[in-house]
């Protein structure tokens, strides 16, 4: 009696029986005939569990169970039709677990046995992680994939809310596979074994407070624990200057639960673990923001030769030193790459590149990334469009007349692509304060010269000037120091 | 006045070093303290925290101190001021390498006393001279390099140097007005003998 059958790959089944006679019995004698297959098979068997074909439509079985000696005392038939089978796959092999301990994620790696199986059916991976000594459920997650009539690795990240240091992880895993066509019942398989990914609470002398030096973002949870040696207890764990209630995790480990970190100081947010004989670890957290979209983003040249490209970075992440937000400027055009050397503490940053042979246009990406985030900005200029020349330099004022002066001065930098406009202010002791616009032929850091005339003969003048580009005009350059000249009598 | 009463030029030159010895490490003992104030507010340390010692500094507190030869007390100082050297460049570098220009306070404050620690570790080697013996090779007594710590354990091995730093500032006074007693024997421990 209780004759079930049970496939596990759509094509062999199991069927296993009862035998209600308190008699004790010698072997038995199982037979079955298909439909699809006329010919009866017969065999012995001294298990009450035989493994035949799964059948097209049924399955007629007659099982007759022999005493001791040999002669048979009770005889059964049974039909077995589709919809009596069961269909319960095995129950999975894990092929690996890894911790990526940095990171808190466990990389789940499993074969799906799919060449036991027709394409393309549905398969439903259940996979539980368990934690603490108490093996508590964490949480269960539904993976889905297709089968292809191939054994592929499947693979499962699980990223911890917890350091993998802190305690063991477990991990167990079983499947359902949904054959439409298959009209029995279907249920999901056997859990495979447990996979362990030991905590530092299982290594002999595993000690230390995790995560280590870490940085989060702020507003998040953080768990944060301790791992002692066997006889230690712990006293008590602080996060900045406040004590936290303790986390059992295990007979050699405890945790606290920090929710919506704040900004840590320059120096991180110490996390102190005060043991028993004195004992003390501790880690250093560091929270903070992901780099702001950079502001106002600016590239100009003061020499065609190198760019100049600045920016406001907008709210402090409030990371420092290597943690701090990095800048690279990468031109899409020429597929260069320039990573930038930033103070943190300046209010603006700066960053150079070369100005390229041949090359007006520059299609700018400014990459920033720190530990928690990473951002972008973009600009695309033509750099003759953003002359910003250096100041003038070693102006001079001569002249052997009443009423004209020659000015002459040097500017640093290759401007010969493009005229450049300057500007000479004129003042005389009675407030008196012209403006004079020249423009000229750029040069390779050259000397320019200018004529003025209509001047007031023997009075003293005060000179200076200032440059910029001629076409699309962009900056001025500063002033140039001024230059004292007073004319000759008439 | 006979001309043993009147101290030799090394005598004249010993006691110069001594005293302004004692003035360098006063000031340093008086920088240490506001260094050890920023350090521990800026690392977000409990003052009170107990710190184990640090590898690789001899310890201030010296058994049989007063019996120490003046040399002995010489050779003690520089080699912790030439451990000191080496532990606050350490200490320098990382803080730079953990908050770059993000501060620049202790920075500075770490910088200055650096300075002050070499300052005094050629002021040592100069008394040492006088010894006609002269210091003992810079190379191999410095601490060992640092093993690789967390940063927790940098913030505290850089606590127990400085706390160390400070009794070294007070015993340096200590040891510097020991030697800078006149005559052999008076105070000043046989081994730095007169005009040696």
């Amino acid at each position: 009696q209780n004759l079930k059958c049970v496939t596990h790959n759509l094509r062999k089944m199991v069927c296993t029986w009862d035998v209600s006679s308190r008699r004790r019995h010698g072997q038995t004698d199982f037979c079955y005939t298909t439909i699809d297959h006329p010919l009866t098979e017969c065999f012995k068997t001294k298990e009450k569990r035989v493994e035949i074909p799964v059948p097209e439509s049924s399955t007629t079985i007659k099982i007759t169970t022999n005493s001791i000696s040999g002669t048979p005392f009770a005889t059964r038939e049974f039909e077995i039709r589709k919809k009596d089978i069961s269909f319960i796959p095995l129950a999975p092999h894990i092929l690996s677990l890894t911790p990526d301990f940095p990171t808190s994620t466990l990389t789940l790696k499993w074969s799906d046995n799919g060449s036991i199986f027709p394409y393309g059916l549905d398969a439903f991976w259940q996979i539980e992680i368990l934690r603490k000594e108490t093996m508590e459920k964490v949480t269960q997650v539904t993976y889905y994939s297709k089968l292809t009539h191939e054994d592929i690795i499947l693979s499962w990240n699980w990223t911890s809310d917890m350091p993998l240091e802190c305690t063991s992880h477990y991990v167990k895993i079983r499947c359902y596979i949904n054959v439409t066509q298959f009209v029995g019942h279907k249920d999901w398989s056997d859990w495979s074994p447990v996979e362990e990914s030991p905590g530092k609470d299982t290594e002999p002398h595993g000690s230390g407070v995790f995560p280590q030096d870490t940085v989060v973002a702020v507003g998040s949870d953080v768990t944060i624990c301790c791992v002692h040696e066997e006889g230690q207890q712990i006293k008590r764990m602080t996060y900045g200057p406040e004590a936290y209630p303790l986390i059992r995790l295990s007979s050699r480990s405890s945790a606290i639960r920090v929710l919506n970190a704040s900004a840590s100081d320059t120096s991180g947010t110490n996390v102190v673990c005060s043991l028993s004989e004195d004992g003390m670890d501790g880690t250093v957290l560091f929270v903070g923001y992901a780099p702001d979209i950079p502001q106002n983003l600016s590239c100009e040249t003061s020499n065609f030769e190198l760019i100049k490209c600045t920016w406001k970075p907008g709210r402090p992440s409030g990371l420092y030193g290597k943690r701090g937000t990095k800048y690279s400027l990468f031109e899409r055009i020429s597929g260069k790459n320039v990573s930038c050397e930033v103070n943190e503490m300046n209010k603006e940053r700066v960053c150079g590149f070369p100005v390229l042979a041949d090359q007006k246009t520059y299609n700018f990406l400014l990459g920033v990334s720190n530990p928690i985030g990473q951002t972008e900005a973009s600009l695309l200029v033509d750099i003759s469009q953003r002359v910003h020349p250096k100041t003038p330099e070693k102006l001079t004022v001569s002249g052997n007349s009443s009423t004209s002066v020659h000015l002459r001065w040097f500017i640093n930098g290759s401007f010969a692509e493009i005229r450049l406009l300057c500007q000479i202010e004129i003042s005389n002791g009675h407030s008196e304060q012209k403006l004079h616009n020249v423009s000229m032929p750029g040069g390779k850091s050259s000397t320019y010269t200018a004529q003025l005339n209509t001047l007031h003969p023997y009075t003293k003048y005060w000179f200076r000037v200032r440059c910029s580009a001629a076409d699309h005009f962009w900056r001025w350059s500063d002033w140039s120091r001024i230059e004292e000249h007073t004319t000759l009598e008439a | 006045m006979a001309a043993a009463d009147t101290p030799s030029a090394t005598t004249l030159r010993r006691r110069d070093l001594c005293s302004r010895g004692i003035r360098l490490a006063r000031k340093m003992r008086s920088d240490v303290a506001d260094l050890l104030d920023i350090y521990v507010e800026r690392q977000g340390l409990d003052a009170s925290i107990s710190v184990a010692a640090v590898e690789g500094v001899p310890a201030a507190a010296a058994e049989h101190w007063s019996e120490q030869t003046g040399t002995q007390r010489l050779l003690d100082n520089l080699a912790a001021y030439r451990a000191f050297r080496t532990l606050l460049a350490q200490m320098l570098e990382e803080q730079r390498e953990q908050l770059g220009d993000a501060d620049a306070a202790l920075g500075r404050a770490l910088a200055a006393v650096l300075l002050q620690v070499s300052a005094f570790a050629y002021h040592l080697e100069e008394l040492l001279e006088l010894e006609s013996r002269g210091p003992p090779g810079d190379e191999g007594d410095g601490p060992p390099a640092p093993p690789r710590l967390s940063l927790f354990e940098q913030k505290l091995r850089g606590l127990g140097v400085l706390r160390e730093l400070a009794q070294w500032a007070v015993r340096s006074v200590r040891d510097l007005r020991q030697l800078a007693r006149p005559g052999p024997g008076a105070g000043s421990a046989p081994g730095l003998a007169e005009g040696q």
